[in-house]
């Protein structure tokens, strides 16, 4: 520690510059962490908000929760141990229709058409869902929508009105608009009259058994079915984790040059009976110190950005992922020492003395 | 009765070159006392370095025993010869020992450092005032004259009061003047705080302040006897 600490404090510029990629690197870790878990978090809020276990679509839908069709009779077919609750699902266009000029007009939304009654609807609001009067998803009040105001829908004649607002209601990055069922249906089916279908059934529990007709899907085997959701996550993981092995090297290649300047020092100093243990442990503290200093100042900035910038980008902050992160930063970083490590072991203090 | 603290008995080293094996060191006997100090002269190629790294413990002899402080130093193990090394040795090395971004000051707390033990400040500033570094102890290596650097190297050697101190070439950076007074210090430290030093150097000068000086030729160690 001692050494370590000494020689940062006496070359500070060449560390500076070594702790300066770490920052850049740390804080492009972090960053796309924080913008992968938003990410995420927006195709998803509204799946996790629900707080079940499975759910229940017709196998000719193909994975596809808006091309499921279900019935009353299937519904009560279904033996489940828990609770279960019917969901519509379909996309839609929506717009102001007074058009005052503060309202970004045409917005895309996913409609979820429940039952008053049953689990689905959030609970951070307690009206009731009955008729057009509709619970929206927080991220219409950043549109300028408000409590009373009307909601249309292109390409249909019904108008909502917004009777409430719940947090963190995104699917498929779009916010959502909570509605009774059969005000789903009618929009759905474009009719006054419309059949009691729905999209599928959100199971809290185990199910027993159901028709080969149907097919059921956990939660979290149900998300990575949302177009685009696999690839998104896939591609952010590699970019992450290849850009801490980077790191590692980056930072392997520094420390490593740096000990093979040293290496008359290290030699004078094993001749001295100084142990090889000391010395590479010296090594090591000295890259755990670059890299902490790197991520902390990373780790800062990032935070600043989340909160300026998670208005603009969907950026959020889970704190598993950030811990999971900073600790493979010191694993890999470690694992980078080490060839400094074997330098060291291999130095012959002979060299140090006469000649 | 003086103490004995270096002592090498029927010493020899030999290499493997090919098929051939080469005595780089022909048998040799050596006794340090406390308060002595040795000087070695040779030329290059005269076995002079096997003999310091054996005598360091940085390779082991062939044959015989090299005994440290009456300990069996070369028939301790590498980590063994290490641990004797830092607490029964005081280096001063040519181009200097000191490490290039410690302060004067820090270069003796590294041992400290490593003993996990405490710093002996009253000590210390003794050893400064004796050497007179105490203005220089906080500077870098590279911030003193030669001559300072190895009065500094000094301090060093006997900071953590080894009963060797190891002198390899201690002058060969430093101009007359400034290596009469380096080694004048060093040999006033022997005699007073009673270690065995063994300084090798080219300079036929410095023998003067020695109080045995051996030749060492092709792997032939001997007494000068008129020195």
């Amino acid at each position: 520690m001692f050494l370590a600490f000494k020689e940062l404090k006496y070359a500070k510029q060449k560390f500076a510059l070594i702790i300066a990629v770490v920052v850049l690197v740390s804080y492009l870790v972090y960053f796309l962490t924080s913008l992968a878990y938003g990410l995420a978090s927006s195709y998803t809020n509204a799946v996790n908000k629900w707080e079940s276990d499975q759910i229940i679509m017709t196998v000719d839908a193909n994975d596809n929760l808006m091309m499921s069709f279900m019935t009353q009779t299937d519904f009560n077919n279904i033996n489940i141990d828990g609770e279960k609750a019917k969901i519509g699902l379909f996309p839609a266009v929506i717009k102001n229709p007074q058009e005052v000029e503060d309202i970004d007009t045409r917005l895309n939304i996913y409609l979820f058409g429940i039952e008053d009654d049953g689990f689905l609807k959030p609970t951070d609001s307690n009206q009731t869902l009955t008729g057009n009067q509709v619970i929206v998803s927080d991220e219409l009040s950043k549109n300028g929508y408000g409590i009373g105001d009307m909601i249309a829908i292109s390409g249909s004649e019904i108008e909502l009105e917004i009777i409430g607002f719940t947090k963190n209601a995104t699917y498929q990055t779009a916010p959502v608009i909570y509605m009774a069922l059969s005000t789903w249906q009618a929009y759905r089916f474009s009719t006054n009259t419309p059949p009691n279908l729905f999209s599928g059934i959100v199971v809290r529990g185990e199910i027993d058994s159901i028709e080969s007709k149907l097919s059921s899907y956990t939660i979290d085997d149900y998300i990575f079915t949302l177009p685009g959701y696999t690839a998104q996550v896939l591609t952010f993981t590699i970019m992450i984790v290849f850009l801490i092995i980077i790191v590692a090297f980056v930072l392997g290649i520094f420390v490593y040059v740096l000990t093979i300047q040293k290496t008359s020092m290290f030699g004078v100093m094993k001749a001295q009976g100084i142990s090889n243990g000391y010395i590479a442990g010296s090594v090591l503290i000295q890259t755990l110190l670059l890299v902490g200093i790197g991520i902390i100042i990373g780790f800062i900035l990032t935070e600043v950005s989340v909160f300026f910038l998670s208005d603009i980008v969907p950026l959020a902050t889970n704190v598993l992922f950030y811990i999971i992160i900073t600790l493979a930063f010191f694993l890999f970083a470690l694992f980078g020492g080490l060839f400094s490590v074997s330098a060291v072991l291999k130095i012959d203090p002979l060299k140090a003395i006469g000649g | 009765m003086k103490k004995v603290l270096i002592e090498m008995k029927n010493v020899t080293k030999d290499f493997l070159q090919g098929d051939n094996v080469i005595r780089a060191l022909k048998p040799t006997n050596l006794v340090a006392y406390e308060g002595e100090m040795i000087g070695i002269v040779g030329p290059s190629g005269s076995g002079k370095s096997t003999f310091l790294t054996i005598l360091g413990g940085l390779q082991k002899p062939s044959t015989g025993q090299v005994f440290l402080n009456s300990k069996p130093f070369s028939e301790l193990s590498v980590k063994e010869k290490s641990k004797l090394r830092l607490e029964e040795i005081g280096f001063i090395l040519q181009a200097s020992n000191l490490i290039p971004f410690l302060t004067v000051k820090e270069q003796l707390v590294l041992y400290n450092k490593i003993m996990r033990s405490k710093v002996d400040k009253v000590w210390m500033t003794e050893l400064f005032d004796k050497l007179g570094v105490e203005k220089l102890k906080d500077k870098y290596p590279n911030e003193l004259s030669g001559g300072e650097r190895q009065r500094s190297a000094i301090a060093k050697a006997l900071y953590h009061n080894p009963n060797v101190i190891f002198a390899d070439e201690p002058t060969a950076s430093l101009d007359t003047n400034k290596a009469y007074e380096v080694v004048k210090l060093l040999a006033r430290e022997t005699k007073e705080q009673k270690k065995a030093t063994i300084m090798v150097t080219h300079d036929e000068r410095m023998l003067e302040f020695c109080d045995k000086v051996y030749v060492i030729v092709d792997g032939v160690l001997s007494q000068r006897v008129n020195a």
